[in-house]
Order: C-alpha cells, then sequence, then structure tokens
C-alpha cells in the first residue's frame, strides 16, 4: 500500500531520527512512503502569528503536490505541519476565491481531495487491524509509558472532524498495548509543553513542562511515549533544566512511538538511532531486557 | 488577581470589535463569560489576562489593554481555550490576530523575543521554501540582540541569551540533532510570488 508522505524540516533537521524510523517500521507494516517532490515549509505556527495568508498559502502548496501525486492519502508525522496542512485544506474548502487566489500561484493547483492523516491514524488502523501485535516480535512487557498526545492531534481552530476522543484520545494507548506495553492513565496527555516559547518564553515553557513532568512521574510511568517531534524535542532536551528548576530528580525517556514500534519488531537500537536522545533512552529498554 | 474595571467606549469598540472579528474569524459577540477557557487556559496564571478578559476588553473597545497585555506574547496556541468554548471562539485565533495588528500599528510587543523568533522563521522559510535551523536560530539571535540593545538591555542580557542557546546547541551538536545541509527546494519561485502576494495583501 502506496500513501503520500510529507516529512516536513523538522524530520528533515533535528528530529531525522523520526523519519528514519517512520519510514523503517512503517514499510514493516507493508505501507511505501512516497514522500511528495519539493514539498515546502509549511509555516508552522510562526506564520498564522505573523501572516494569515501565508498560513494559508504555504500548505496549499504541498496540498497542491499531494493532489498531483494522485495518491488518495498522505500522512504527516508532525503534529504542526499535521495541523496546519488540516486548517489549510479546510479554510480553501470554504472559501474559493482565497484558493483561486493561491492556485494562481501555483504549478500544481489545490484540488483539496486528498485525505490527510497523523501518523497515530495509520498506526490505529494497523494496530485495530491487528497487524501491529502480529509484527511485534517482542512483547514490550515492563514498559510503562504515558502517552503525550500535546496540543495539536486532537485540537484545531477551526471546524474540522476530530478522528479521536478530544480531550481523552485513546490511539496511542491502543498502538502501546499492541505492541505489549503498559500506558498509563493520566491527566496532561494533551496539554502543550510550550513549542516555540521553549526558545522565546523559557520560564513559561519550563512551568509547563514541570507539571507534564511531575504527574508522569507521580503515576508511575518510566518513559514518555508521543508523536510530536516538537513535544519529544522540549521534554528531552529541556528536561535536565525542568528537573534543575523545580527540584525533580528522576527523569523519563522520552520515545516517538515509531521507535517503541521498531524495537518491538526487533530492529536493534542503532537501526533507530537511540543514541540520538538527550535523556538517556537505551539504559530503561536493557533493563528490561528488551534490547 | 484584581482586575480594573473597564469603561465601555462605544466608537472605539466598534472599530477594533470590527477588525478583529473580521481578520480573525472569530463571533467575540458570542461570549457569554462562562469562563471554561479561563479555566483550561495553560498560561492564565501568569498571564494574569484570561481568555473571556481578553474578549471582554475588545467588546468594550479598551485598545491599549488589548495590545498590551501578558496573553497576547504568552499565548502558547494550545487552542484548549477555543476546544471548549460552547461558543466555539478561538481565542488563540484572537490572540494571532492582535499580534498581528501590534505590530503594523508598531507597537513595541511585550515579549520581544516571541516577535523576533515569528519574524526569523518566516524570513528563513523565504530563503530557501524549507526552515534551515541554523540559519533560523542565528536569524532569530540577530534580530534579538538589536532589539535588546535598542531598548536599552545592554550587552549582559544579550550575553546571558546567547550562553542560553549556546548551551542547547552543543547539546544538540553532541546528539546529531543539528544538520548542516542547505535544503533549498527547486520551483522557489513560486514562495517568492506567494510572499509577494502576501505583502501586496497586507498592503491593500
Amino acid at each position: 500500500m502506496q500513501i503520500a508522505y510529507y516529512p516536513g524540516c523538522s524530520l528533515h533537521a533535528s528530529s531525522e531520527l523520526y523519519d528514519i524510523q517512520s519510514r523503517m517500521v512503517l514499510k514493516q507494516l507493508g505501507v511505501e512512503l512516497k514522500e511528495i517532490e519539493d514539498w515546502n515549509c509549511c509555516g508552522a505556527t510562526s506564520a498564522s502569528k505573523t501572516d494569515d495568508f501565508l498560513a494559508i498559502a504555504l500548505p496549499a502548496r504541498n496540498l497542491g503536490i499531494a493532489d498531483a501525486s494522485g495518491l488518495p492519502e498522505i500522512v504527516i508525522p508532525c503534529s504542526s505541519c499535521y495541523s496546519r496542512m488540516i486548517v489549510s485544506q479546510k479554510k480553501l474548502l470554504d472559501d474559493p476565491v482565497l484558493k483561486n487566489r493561491i492556485n494562481a500561484e501555483l504549478t500544481k493547483k489545490v484540488e483539496g481531495k486528498i485525505k490527510i492523516s497523523s501518523i497515530l491514524d495509520v498506526l490505529v488502523s494497523k494496530a485495530s487491524a491487528g497487524e501491529i501485535a502480529e509484527k511485534s516480535i517482542k512483547k514490550l512487557e515492563g514498559l510503562k509509558p504515558v502517552c503525550y498526545y500535546g496540543c495539536l492531534l486532537t485540537r484545531f481552530p477551526c471546524d474540522v472532524e476530530v478522528p479521536d476522543n478530544v480531550e481523552n484520545p485513546q490511539g496511542m494507548e491502543i498502538v502501546c498495548k499492541a505492541m505489549g506495553a503498559q500506558p498509563l492513565d493520566w491527566s496532561y496527555k494533551t496539554d502543550c509543553c510550550g513549542a516555540s516559547a521553549a526558545i522565546n518564553d523559557t520560564d513559561t515553557s519550563l512551568l509547563l513542562m514541570s507539571r507534564i513532568l511531575k504527574d508522569a512521574l507521580s503515576r508511575g510511568a518510566n518513559c514518555f511515549v508521543t508523536t510530536c517531534p516538537m513535544c519529544q524535542l522540549n521534554m528531552d532536551a529541556y528536561q535536565d533544566r525542568v528537573g534543575e528548576k523545580y527540584g525533580i530528580q528522576k527523569r523519563l525517556p522520552v520515545y516517538f512511538i515509531t521507535e517503541l514500534l521498531g524495537i518491538a519488531m526487533g530492529f536493534s537500537p542503532d537501526e533507530m538511532q537511540l543514541n540520538r536522545h538527550f535523556i538517556d533512552s537505551i539504559g530503561l529498554l536493557m533493563e528490561l531486557k528488551l534490547i | 488577581m484584581s482586575s480594573p474595571v473597564l469603561t465601555l467606549e462605544p466608537e472605539l469598540s466598534k472599530t477594533l470589535l470590527q477588525e478583529v472579528m473580521d481578520r480573525s474569524g472569530q463571533n467575540l459577540l458570542a461570549c457569554y463569560q462562562c469562563r471554561r477557557c479561563a479555566a483550561g487556559c495553560p498560561v492564565g496564571d501568569e498571564t494574569g489576562v484570561t481568555p473571556d478578559r481578553l474578549i471582554r476588553m475588545i467588546l468594550f473597545g479598551e485598545k491599549d489593554e488589548a495590545f498590551n497585555n501578558l496573553l497576547v506574547w504568552k499565548c502558547v496556541a494550545c487552542y484548549t481555550c477555543g476546544a471548549r468554548c460552547p461558543n466555539n471562539i478561538q481565542t488563540a485565533r484572537i490572540n494571532e490576530t492582535l499580534k498581528q495588528m501590534s505590530k503594523e500599528a508598531h507597537i513595541e510587543p511585550l515579549n520581544p523575543k516571541a516577535a523576533a523568533f515569528h519574524d526569523a522563521f518566516l524570513t528563513s522559510v523565504s530563503h530557501f521554501g524549507r526552515v534551515n535551523e541554523l540559519e533560523f536560530m542565528g536569524l532569530y539571535e540577530i534580530q534579538n540582540t538589536r532589539s535588546e540593545l535598542k531598548r536599552g538591555g545592554g550587552w549582559k542580557a544579550v550575553v546571558g541569551e546567547m550562553k542560553k542557546q549556546a548551551r542547547l546547541g552543543i547539546s544538540m551538536m553532541k546528539k546529531k540533532r543539528i544538520h548542516f545541509r542547505l535544503d533549498k527546494i527547486k520551483r522557489h519561485s513560486e514562495i517568492k510570488r506567494l510572499y509577494k502576494k502576501a505583502k501586496d495583501e497586507d498592503g491593500g
């Protein structure tokens, strides 16, 4: 099965490991990712805070390229890219005048027909079909993650259909259980890590992350699992500073869901690029005898 | 937390309210102050002003307060307020609109770093069609230094900021989370045309 693929800038830079893992794991699940040609940055949250036209037009160019690929579905692992593409597609559906104005500048015009999926949408359908359990040659016993969704998988700044429960999503739990892990219930699964505020308003972001880390620890979690590259980078790269500032001694590895799938499928830690984490993410898996 | 009394300015309120509603696409008139947004706002404790208060300010035409409050500048755009609003008002969108309006009116932002960050990001996208994280952070630091010195913050503040970012940069390099390749798209002219159109629209 072929699905169009939009990696976005993060997966080509600071979260390259997520790109590598996604390709390997989805291939194992029988999904061939066809990266769309000549894609551009979606504008992320910066465009919507600076320029309403670019906030729609930048993702629109990618949607045009994706429509022209002829594939029925596109998967977008980065939550921010995913959200911006959904917002743009919906806006252009509602506003044909704007759609024409943007299309006038594009080689590949937006039609608006391609189905936009998060990586979780794809994985949940595979889990429901029993394919993840089948491919998991190792059961991730002893792994007690809290599933961290962040903001952009379930909350959109416009009226669109949300594929999971808005306040208490379950998709990641379904996938974790299919790998034999024991995901825990917790209160901060859809809370914000601050995203770019980590850089431009650090104290606010550290406060938000401290609440997330404290709740995860109080539930007895031994790791985070996420699908969002910004959540992953923030909770991973800033966790020491959060701990220092708020007197929290314990640290938790922050896994992408794809690397846990990779380990369950029998890929090596090197293949999954586990050494590219800030908080040690190999020790726990060794302790649990999963690698 | 105490809030100052708001005074209704009928003439001022009409123009401010209309512009915010038109540009953000949000129907502020539907707000009945139930404060579900305030209860869910993750930065509400820090900002003092919560989404319901901000909407009230705009309805009352309190332009200065609407632009100069911490909510506009500390909002993390998590969309919790909008997801919980019974009337479907996205205050995060209102905050985005107010940021844009205050930039157009040359009002000094309460968090200049946030403004510098988003400007630098879009500038980097205009150069390559994709974000080059190294160039982007460089642009951000330059803009930051400039505005810090302009505000009289002095070199101490600049050096402090640089040290903080250097610590992150070095650990990212160690973990191979920084890339030095140049990712430029082929049909870059399309991006240029979209930026030009964006500029023309702002002018009009």
